[in-house]
């Protein structure tokens, strides 16, 4: 007891000296206002306001969209496709590495012309690298027939909308 | 006159020992120089051959001076904002003086630094240089060269051309594909979802301050410590041959 | 020059070990050590003088470049607009063309960082420390192993249909099979005899990096589809 009493002054921590204490609270302190600076800073680094362009876009009457018809929106980059009995759209950002697919109309597929990945109209996979079908866009059609297209909205494959 | 300058007391209060043409002065300018004194005042004779380190490492470090020269050049004429930095390449191409050149002697530089690190580390690799006590200069020599792809490619974006563009959105791609930390990452580095203005900001900021300081630091740490670790180490006969030299 | 005394030397086999030399000098002789690596000269002018000649070479051979070559600049930035083929800088283009065999997590992740920290840790690994000729010891068992790694690697890149690693790692393999018994054969065969393990890796890792960026810069075309250099698709 007296050998223990001797090494730790304070007799509610057994075991830890004061200098141990002290130093402990000092490293601790270092470490927390460290995590605390990188947090902030890294909150900091990171932006609130982004002046992206908007996601949701018109596509027109769904009466322009007879079966088979593929059409490319450059701006939104998406496809908006009649087929199935209705109208879908399809991202045509490469689900690959973020390259922007075209349309080959001759051959009736979508294609990456970074790495060679092939959709089929329904944003399959064919063949190449492409981890992920082409993901769906949710389109809405209002009573008129006006199509509405959201492009952050990703919707489940085949869910086709019909006017 | 140059009997005189040397005479000045200007110049002796600059340069405090005589012409070098005495081992005593030769040494002098060795440490009494802040840029020189990371040589020892004599080196091994063999480490002077062309076939000891084929000066791999000299061409890299030659080709960042060149490159921060040039680069800091081409910054007096840099907007980082989009159109202005494509219509400052456009500037720098046919309007500036010697504009193009500095561009082009920047770019080539730059390609000669990647290489130049590329094959020092073959190099060293193949000479088993890496032995102790050099293990930690091999991680700083690594460290140097993610840090000179880093600024490479930092530098690729900022003509804001087709080129920089892809090329940068297809590499920033590949890192959202690190699991949990990948978007976060992307996130901070373009300071959006996309290629944007923001992300030149960012890829200016890098290129010109961060990185830079980061490879001078690592720099600085490398050579030293070549010093340190008893000068460049050449092929492992140089070290390694137990037998007896027969030339005499 | 007289015969030399009997001596037996003891090679230490602990490679962390600084080497230490001792010099044996004959009374017959002038006790001189006549290593010629052991001769130093002054650094100022024998290593500031090839250092300022370098500088003025590598700046001269740069600006000469300069002159001739101009970077290349295209149209403004369009982020709708992909460029086909949309190309990264030449020292990415190996990773870009193993993107086109693996999925993005393997070939944009996994195999840079295990190459980043493969090559961070060859110092401390003691094979590169200790490693002798790869079939020093005869090897038998060597032999096996070799076959078995290169079945395994050559099948698994195979798999994807990476021909570009699988290929050369066929032509490593035989590579290091016709080391074997090299320390009699020709002159490049006793070369190839002395090569150690890691080196043979590098070798190989080189090979394939080299391999990779050179398809990916030169024959790769529209689509990312194979192309001959001389067609002007690039």
């Amino acid at each position: 007891m007296s050998e223990e009493s001797e090494r730790s002054p304070n007799p509610g921590a057994p075991g830890t000296s004061r200098r141990d204490f002290l130093t402990q609270i000092g490293g601790g302190a270092c470490a927390v206002a460290g995590v605390g600076s990188l947090v902030v800073t890294l909150d900091y680094l990171k932006p609130k306001v982004l002046f992206e362009p908007p996601t949701v876009f018109r596509a027109g009457s769904a009466v322009d969209y007879p079966e088979g018809t593929v059409r490319f929106n450059r701006e939104q980059r998406a496809y908006v496709i009649g087929g199935g009995g209705g109208v879908f759209a399809l991202s045509a950002v490469c689900t690959h590495l973020g390259c922007i697919t075209r349309y080959l109309s001759d051959e009736k597929a979508i294609a990456c012309p970074c790495h060679g990945s092939r959709f089929d109209l329904e944003g399959n996979v064919v063949h190449g690298p492409a981890p992920r079908p082409l993901p769906w866009l949710e389109v809405t059609a209002d009573a008129a027939g006006n199509l509405v297209v959201d492009s952050s909205i990703i919707i489940p494959h085949g869910k086709v909308t019909r006017a | 006159m140059a009997d005189w300058l040397r005479g000045s007391a200007v110049y002796r209060s600059i340069v405090r020992h005589g012409t070098a043409d005495t081992n005593r002065n030769r040494s002098l300018v060795i440490f009494e120089n802040l840029f020189l004194h990371v040589h020892p005042v004599k080196v091994r004779e063999k480490t002077l051959r062309f076939s000891h380190t084929y000066w791999l490492g000299g061409v890299t470090l030659v080709s960042s001076l060149v490159l921060i020269a040039t680069g800091i050049l081409l910054m007096f004429y840099y907007h980082p904002s989009v159109p202005q930095a494509y219509r400052d390449m456009k500037e720098l191409n046919y309007v500036v003086d010697n504009g193009l050149f500095l561009r082009n002697l920047h770019r080539w530089a730059a390609h000669l630094m990647v290489f130049g690190a590329f094959l020092h580390m073959l190099r060293v690799f193949y000479h088993r240089a890496y032995r102790p006590p050099r293990q930690f200069n091999w991680v700083v020599g690594i460290i140097l060269l993610i840090l000179t792809l880093f600024l490479s490619y930092t530098g690729y974006l900022l003509p804001w051309d087709q080129l920089a563009f892809w090329g940068v959105s297809v590499g920033t791609n590949m890192a959202k594909e690190a699991p949990l930390v990948g978007e976060g990452i992307r996130f901070l580095l373009l300071g959006g979802n996309v290629v944007s203005e923001n992300a030149l900001l960012r890829f200016y900021v890098l290129h010109c301050v961060v990185l830079p300081v980061a490879l001078l630091l690592f720099l600085s740490v490398h050579i030293w410590r070549i010093r340190k670790d008893g000068g460049v180490q050449g092929p492992p006969s140089d070290v390694d041959d137990p037998r007896p030299e027969e030339s005499a | 020059m007289s015969p030399s005394p009997e001596l037996h030397v003891v090679e230490s086999t602990d490679p962390l070990a600084v080497p230490r030399r001792v010099a044996l000098v004959r009374p017959d002789t002038r006790p001189t050590v006549r290593r010629g690596d052991e001769r130093y000269v002054m650094t100022f002018p024998h290593l500031i003088v090839r250092e300022v000649i370098l500088f003025q070479a590598v700046v001269i051979a740069l600006s000469l470049a300069a002159i001739v070559f101009d970077a290349p600049l295209e149209g403004i930035a369009n982020p709708i607009e992909t460029p086909n083929p949309a190309k990264a800088p030449w020292y990415f283009l190996g990773l870009q063309e193993l993107l086109h065999y693996f999925p993005p997590i393997v070939a944009g992740v996994l195999l840079p960082g295990l190459v980043v920290l493969l090559l961070a840790v060859i110092p401390y690994a003691r094979i590169n420390l200790t490693a002798g000729p790869l079939w020093a010891s005869g090897g038998k068992r060597t032999a096996l192993a070799l076959a078995a790694v290169t079945a395994a690697l050559f099948a698994l890149f195979a798999v994807f249909g990476c021909w570009p690693i699988a290929v050369p790692t066929l032509l490593t393999a035989a590579a290091m099979f016709a080391a074997r018994g090299g320390a009699r054969g020709g002159r490049l065969r006793r070369a190839l005899a002395q090569v150690t393990l890691p080196e043979w890796i590098m070798t190989w890792f080189v090979v394939i990096a080299t391999l990779l960026t050179v398809i990916g810069t030169f024959f790769r075309g529209p689509g990312w589809a194979f192309v001959w250099p001389w067609s002007g698709a690039i």
